[in-house]
């Protein structure tokens, strides 16, 4: 071996990647220990180990025990086996609350998330470079609006006794804000709490598809045009095709995003738990496990919503990956 | 909002065919969506603003526009509202945050980058799978860790968990900045005698400077705008972060609408500016990771 490289190109047949390609990994060999890149991961490595690898096994191993404070102040291990899991699969919370709380507003927010992203594109792509900078400084600053914050406007926005929507509606004569609560109506709280998500959520999807969209070949789409095919069939036959690993992408990110929302509930009123017909899986983990020290049992909730996202995400990959074989 | 003059996104070059004129209803219909996006975009901005500086915020007035423009807001969340000491902190472990997880993520992603061994997919694989663990599941065990530790309320336990955080993705978006790197100015340093933190010091950190700033942006923020184990490790008011701060103006009372405005826009400015700085590095690294995947 010398120390002259010789660049291959293994890059012919794959996918071209936007960033820089990855040169292949080459041995130092004599000039380097071999020890050395054992010595730089170290570090990170162990951070990693520690604080993600470890708690997600130990958040198993707690779902498997009787946790309380007891055991936190002396130690101890008081196995139960399924016993929490068997409490959580008989508890109409499951059922009637935190099952559909979690999935059909993660759902929901996931398809209308990718559907306003995509639209957004696709005017970004259209307009001319003044209004297409003026638009994504304003998508930006959604993105950038901190959940904690973000959420709290939305509160304030939606307050029933004196906030902007309720003064609109009641002098309209469409809502009365002695009888109207939206934060205890469950479908109304979800709703709001879909706004602030979806909100928070469409700028990543709109930057990601339009980066794609870039790299559509225009003169493609515009023999479609002249050769007749509408707005609609350009769309689907010539750039969701290309599109495809990116929609794929911005579609599993964002519903692992949305099955786990726990901030925008938590800090809306009645979310953090007071309210238990709004509880979700994350909110109720949290509620058995931090605030009534019930860990074990927390720690099952939690094992449940990460077991739920696997499957979930796992049917995704598995079909993408059909599909790629084709 | 002024009349849009433009015509297709494409400067047109030569070799292509001439763009076809736009119809009036076609133009017609863009500047409708682009009024639309640009409202639902900014309006929470908005009114998160216009809330925070309207001295009557409190006094029921529930204006778009401040009725009373003034700084009395900011002025009472900054002093009597102790947020310049939630300020603080979370600038602190922003801070270190930024400085533990940028350095190890570049050391972890020179590994990834620059050999060939067993474990290079692997650390890949990883930054996928934590994406995919809801990092809440892991506030139980982490706070029975730390309390057992005697470390809650340690703003340092609280930055250790943050690195871990944003570790798995700064090694990610690194990664493609070490390769882009020729191995041949390494080389050449090397043979010039210069010892391995040296050339690492002084060839390799300057040229993925800008992949580390965008990075250092991502981290910032990750530990920034975090509230579950904020609330979760923290209950001494004196070591409260921002996003744990803010719920002090929610009292039995009522809720200071003004505060809390003026808290989150204290809070989000910094953020937005960073976000704008970065935000073409940011979704480049976030896409050329997941298409490579």
């Amino acid at each position: 071996m010398t120390t002259q490289q010789v660049v291959h190109d293994d890059t012919a047949h794959r996918d071209p990647a936007p960033a820089a390609p990855t040169p292949p990994p080459r041995r130092h060999r004599g000039l380097t220990p071999g020890w050395l890149p054992w010595a730089l991961l170290a570090p990170a490595l162990v951070v990693v180990g520690g604080l993600l690898v470890y708690p997600l096994l130990w958040v198993f191993s707690l779902s498997v025990q009787d946790f309380g404070l007891r055991e936190l102040r002396e130690g101890g291990f008081h196995w139960t086996g399924f016993d929490n899991f068997a409490e959580i699969l008989t508890n109409s919370t499951l059922w009637q609350t935190a099952l559909p709380n979690t999935v059909v507003f993660a759902a929901v927010c996931v398809a209308l998330t990718v559907v306003v992203g995509t639209l957004v594109a696709l005017l970004l792509v259209r307009l001319g470079p003044w209004a297409r900078g003026v638009l994504t400084t304003a998508i930006m600053a959604a993105w950038a609006m901190p959940a904690v914050s973000g959420t709290y406007v939305w509160v304030y926005v939606f307050d029933t006794s004196d906030g902007m929507v309720m003064r609109l509606l009641s002098s309209l004569g469409l809502a009365d804000p002695a009888t109207t609560n939206w934060f205890t109506d469950r479908l109304a709280f979800y709703a709001i709490a879909t706004l602030n998500v979806v909100h928070h959520g469409f700028p990543f999807v709109a930057v990601t598809v339009l980066a794609g969209l870039l790299t559509v070949p225009k003169e493609v789409l515009e023999s479609a045009a002249i050769d007749g095919a509408g707005a609609w069939r350009r769309f689907w036959h010539i750039t969701y095709p290309i599109m495809k690993p990116i929609f794929a992408v911005v579609v599993v990110l964002s519903t692992i995003w949305d099955f786990k929302v726990f901030t925008q509930i938590y800090l809306m009123p009645g979310g953090s738990g007071t309210d238990r017909d709004l509880l979700n899986l994350g909110t109720w983990s949290y509620l058995e496990g931090i605030s009534q020290n019930r860990f074990g049992y927390g720690a099952a909730v939690a094992v449940v919503l990460t077991l739920l996202l696997l499957a979930v995400t796992s049917v995704y990959l598995r079909t993408l990956f059909k599909q790629k074989e084709l | 909002m002024s009349t849009l003059t433009t015509t297709g996104a494409a400067p047109v070059t030569t070799g292509r065919p001439p763009k076809v004129r736009k119809r009036p209803a076609t133009r017609l219909a863009e500047g409708l969506g682009f009024a639309v996006v640009l409202t639902f975009s900014i309006f929470p901005v908005l009114v998160m603003v216009s809330t925070a500086f309207d001295g009557r915020a409190n006094d029921g007035s529930r204006a778009l526009l401040p009725s009373d423009l003034s700084f009395a807001n900011f002025s009472f969340v900054l002093g009597e509202g102790g947020f310049g000491r939630y300020l603080l902190n979370s600038l602190a472990v922003g801070l270190g945050t930024v400085l533990v997880s940028g350095l190890l993520a570049l050391l972890a992603a020179v590994a990834v980058a620059r050999f060939r061994f067993r474990l290079r997919t692997t650390v890949l694989v990883l930054v996928l799978v934590v994406q995919m663990v809801p990092l809440e599941a892991l506030v139980i065990p982490l706070f029975i860790q730390v309390s057992s530790l005697g470390q809650l309320n340690s703003l340092i336990a609280l930055m250790v968990v943050y690195v871990a955080f944003s570790l798995p993705f700064a090694i990610w978006m690194l990664r493609g900045f070490v390769a882009a790197v020729p191995p041949e100015l390494e080389e050449a340093a090397y043979l010039d005698g210069a010892s391995w933190p040296r050339m690492f010091w002084s060839v390799l950190f300057p040229l993925v400077g800008p992949g580390l700033v965008a990075t250092s942006v991502f981290s910032f923020i990750t530990a920034w705008n975090e509230f579950v184990f904020a609330i979760t490790f923290l209950d001494d008011e004196d070591k409260f972060t921002v996003a744990a701060g803010l719920r002090q103006f929610f009292t039995q009372y009522g809720t200071d609408w003004g505060s809390v405005m003026a808290g989150s826009t204290l809070i989000t400015v910094p953020v937005m500016i960073f976000f704008i700085v970065v935000q073409k590095r940011l979704s480049e690294g976030m896409v050329a990771g997941a298409v490579k995947g």
